[in-house]
């Protein structure tokens, strides 16, 4: 029998909270937390070679991706419901899956709450774009298959998530590139502060198909080898030349706190404050130098919050080791501390690569005080930046940490993750 | 209880003041109305990309000799869907007079694409493949243009010199409908003063050759909610809105043209390309849409249907109406606008709601061309042949069904229609 | 009758490959069992991927409203209705 789903026909500033109740995640790390925390507290890129056979990569360009590879996601996915998902669908329904158990909700139930989805993706399933592609440029247009283009639509893994739990509320797939999954969850967040959805699903999903690398690549966007210099992900570093490509996702459980309360559900943290704004000076594919405006919005969410900037304890920067991209988002740090000195910058990407599931799930690792070791590509700051990453070494436990994303082609948005007491 | 009372006076009223609109029809919102009061189908042969190998050779196509003026920018980087966008939304702003060097920062954009610069992805892959086979170079990434979904609301953002939120979604046959659904909650919240709502696709390889391959493309131009119906026609274009709170729009002088009433989205989650056969999710969306508006549905004049002429979507779809509107269903006047400009994916959503607009603002129904015949089961009150003048153009819906099962309900009410006694 | 069989096999064969049944081996599914609804348990969109595959592998071309499940409903079925389309010599081409 189907819930109905409409009892939100109005907004209600609800005074409870919004939770974050359950993390689910996938990616070159292998699975789960405990996996995600000792990539990071290796401070190393998780990296596998790519498939270059196609012929399709440029010569002397990358020929590393931070890879998923043949992950086994039987548990959560059976083969029989996987037999018509591509990975990045596997992907989300596996990480749902895991967050769900954390949170103790069984979303299939009769009478289940109203579940909302909110995942952002980039490409979509790059494999079955391009072998649908393919098939209608090299095999003629009658050769498309059926299977290929359920699964290229960018909603696809949000639709899958859907049948798999039951969700009948909003099915919301952002594509907002660098800055997607903070934004998801700051939508899924407003839906269940807003009465729209009991429960929220929200996250972010990558695939990285060799094709995909290859593209990456002959746009200058990812970290190469450079004479003496390995290739590797290096974000705030002089010598920085782009970003390690990553998959996978992570997916997270939203509700009110209230309702996380009667369950009696451990609270991972609370979603205090999200902030979106926009360079217009940033060209299609790049970032801009339109910082100021960009920190003002930042500096004036801060300010809104106890504490300010100086309540936030560490900062989870969504700096990749892209050259303009880790430049403006130093201008825009600092611009927005002012003269005050910036919390330990912590940098994620490092490890696990640019897409994939975003640093939605090292965000809350930072937040439990997880040990962040001291990036591997990373040996002299930038001055014309300013940022130096956290380089290891101990860190107070934050009580609020700012997850930051400003996407290629202007897009910005922070999400501030606090403690619950 | 705090809520919305959707009124002129309430705090959170959300009116549009502004239109613009790029379809087969033209490039304007004004060949819109022409094209769809005369009930002028748009869909025909068309040259985007080579369809020979297709069973299908229909789609409706823009004619992009016909583009006004070139946005700014380096005119290679922007795809034929990025162009379409920023010609919509400068229509719209134009419209509005909006003065947006007093409100950048206040103003957001929400979009909606399924499919961004595939086309231009499409040519440059075509080449790499044959670069790679020893024929030819590897092409310059600057054909690639803006590949992705979120292409043409970036470029929008960036024409406009845009720096509050800007978002794109990208849910199939959903996203410019959800796209205005959420640049409405965005407005009420408080989030932006001014929002840029609409979404924008153009024709593309991947597109036309999915649809057939789950043969869901009709040869001839689509009839929806018809007995001979016999699948969608592809089309192309975008369109854009312009929301703001109704207080602020007064305030300065603008001239709304209709609230925005009521929005919802749902998800049947019941099978990757399927609607629910008894559309029980599309009947949700529009029930919450109608509550939200503080609407019975006995008040709503009449639907611009998702309807894109598949067998099964009509079928689910006229299920969803019957399940909400119940006897008032057989005379319920019901149009569908892809029938003359076909389906446009990710912009589908803002084009029809454009479209419903005009018809509450004209106080009359666009017509469907009056071909193929009535089907038994489909007790509607279909629009054909001729615009159906309305006694009463007061509250409207506006639908949408996608691949993958999610659903969206828009409801508008011409300005100066809401009632003041409620 | 060898001919025949041929074609069931390779049927059994496209069934697994074309539509990732995964584990199943093709020999074990009987000529006569249900494809759709109940057996195999396929849907619409398994007979459109199948229709692509059936073209490919053996070069007939099936109308759309052929795609039926009648046609489809077991693999002597489908044997049958590809034997019906194949553009063999003396024999008229349905599939036009």
């Amino acid at each position: 029998m189907l819930r109905s789903c409409s009892h939100a026909t109005e907004i209600r500033t609800l005074s409870a909270e919004t939770v974050i109740t359950g993390l689910g995640t996938i990616g070159c790390y292998g699975h789960g937390r405990e996996a995600l925390a000792a990539a990071l507290a290796e401070g190393r890129p998780v990296v596998s070679e790519v498939d270059v056979g196609a012929g399709l990569h440029r010569e002397g360009g990358a020929r590393l991706a931070a890879l998923v590879g043949e992950r086994d996601v039987s548990r959560w996915v059976s083969p029989a419901a996987a037999r018509r998902m591509s990975v990045p669908s596997k992907l989300v329904v596996a990480a749902a899956r895991m967050a769900l158990a954390e949170a103790g909700i069984d979303a299939t139930r009769d009478g289940s709450p109203c579940v909302g989805v909110y995942l952002s993706t980039t490409f979509g399933s790059g494999l079955s774009t391009e072998r649908l592609l393919r098939q209608i440029l090299l095999e003629g247009a009658e050769a498309a298959q059926p299977f290929h283009f359920s699964e290229c639509v960018a909603n696809a893994p949000a639709a899958q998530l859907a049948i798999a739990v039951g969700a009948r509320g909003p099915n919301v797939t952002l594509t907002q590139r660098e800055s997607g999954p903070l934004l998801a969850v700051a939508r899924g967040a407003q839906a269940v502060r807003e009465g729209r959805v009991d429960l929220a699903l929200v996250g972010a999903v990558e695939e990285v198909t060799p094709l995909l690398h290859a593209l990456l690549d002959r746009f200058g966007a990812l970290a190469t080898k450079e004479g003496a210099l390995a290739e590797m992900p290096r974000p705030f570093d002089r010598r920085r030349n782009g970003f390690l490509a990553g998959e996978g996702a992570t997916v997270l459980t939203l509700e009110r706190e209230e309702a996380a309360q009667a369950r009696g559900a451990r609270v991972l943290a609370r979603v205090a404050w999200s902030g979106a704004a926009f360079d217009a000076t940033a060209p299609v594919s790049d970032w801009g130098d339109g910082h100021a405006p960009l920190a003002a919005v930042l500096r004036a969410g801060l300010d809104e919050e106890p504490g300010g900037a100086a309540g936030v304890g560490a900062v989870v920067s969504g700096a990749s080791g892209a050259r303009r991209g880790d430049r403006i988002e130093a201008l825009v740090l600092r611009a927005a501390w002012g003269e005050a000195p910036l919390p330990p910058v912590l940098v994620p990407k490092a490890v696990i690569g640019e897409y994939g599931g975003g640093i939605l799930a090292p965000g809350l690792l930072a937040l439990e005080g997880a040990h962040f070791g001291p990036p591997h590509g990373f040996a002299e700051s930038d001055p014309t930046a300013g940022v130096t990453p956290h380089r290891g070494g101990a860190r107070q436990i934050p009580s609020r940490v700012l997850l930051t994303g400003l996407a290629a082609g202007g897009a910005a948005a922070w999400l501030l993750l606090e403690r619950a007491s | 209880m705090p809520g919305i009372d959707p009124y002129p006076g309430a705090s959170r009223a959300v009116v549009v003041t502004g239109l613009g609109a790029v379809s087969p029809l033209g490039w304007s919102v004004e060949s819109l109305w022409d094209g769809l009061r005369s009930g002028s189908i748009a869909i025909g042969p068309f040259d985007r990309f080579d369809h020979s190998g297709h069973r299908t050779h229909v789609a409706a196509q823009v004619d992009l000799t016909a583009e006004p003026e070139r946005p700014r920018g380096k005119p290679r980087r922007l795809s034929i869907a990025d162009r379409f966008a920023v010609a919509a939304a400068r229509e719209a702003v134009a419209q509005a007079a909006i003065d947006l060097d007093s409100c950048r920062e206040r103003t957001g954009v929400y979009f909606g694409s399924s499919t961004g610069g595939m086309l231009e992805t499409e040519t440059y892959l075509e080449a790499l493949l044959a670069a790679a086979a020893g024929q030819g170079k590897p092409p310059s990434t600057s054909l690639l243009a803006s590949q992705q979904h979120n292409g043409p609301g970036d470029a929008v953002a960036r024409d406009l010199g845009i720096g509050g939120p800007v978002q794109t979604i990208s849910a199939a046959c959903v996203s410019g409908a959800m796209a205005i659904g959420d640049a409405i909650l965005a407005v009420r919240r408080g989030d932006v003063n001014v929002a840029i709502a609409g979404g924008s696709d153009s024709l593309c390889r991947l597109t036309y050759a999915g649809f057939n391959s789950l043969r869901a493309v009709d040869e001839r131009p689509c009839r929806p909610f018809r007995a001979d119906r016999a699948g969608l026609s592809l089309g192309e274009g975008a369109a854009a809105l312009i929301l703001e709170p109704f207080e602020r729009a007064l305030a300065r002088g603008a001239r709304p043209l209709a609230l925005a009433a009521g929005e919802a989205a749902t998800c049947d989650a019941h099978h990757m390309t399927s609607p629910h056969p008894k559309g029980l999710g599309a009947a949700e969306a529009i029930r919450e849409a109608l509550a939200g508006a503080r609407l019975d549905p006995a008040e709503i004049d009449f639907v611009n249907a998702h309807g894109t002429g598949t067998p099964l979507n009509d079928a689910a779809e006229f299920e969803a109406l019957v399940a909400v509107f119940g006897d008032l269903a057989p005379n319920l006047p019901v149009t569908s606008t892809k029938s003359l400009v076909g389906h446009l994916l990710g912009s589908a959503g803002a084009l029809e709601a454009v479209a419903t607009i005009l018809c509450l603002l004209h106080g009359e129904v666009h017509p469907m061309p009056d071909n193929g015949t009535p089907d038994s089961g489909i007790r509607l009150r279909l629009v054909l042949g001729h615009p159906l003048r309305l006694e009463r153009a007061r509250h409207a819906l506006s639908t949408s069904l996608a691949f993958g099962g999610a659903n969206a309900a828009l409801v508008f009410t011409r300005h100066g229609d809401q009632d003041p006694e409620r | 009758m060898l001919e025949n069989q041929e074609t069931r096999s390779r049927i059994k064969h496209l069934l697994v490959d074309a539509l990732h049944l995964e584990g199943l081996a093709p020999s074990t599914i009987a000529d006569d069992a249900p494809l759709f609804g109940e057996g195999l348990g396929l849907d619409s969109v398994d007979a459109l991927e199948l229709v692509v595959a059936l073209e490919k592998e053996f070069g007939v071309r099936i109308q759309s409203h052929e795609v039926g499940k009648e046609a489809f409903a077991s693999v002597n079925a489908l044997a049958a209705f590809i034997d019906g389309h194949l553009p063999a010599a003396g024999k008229p081409n349905a599939g036009n």
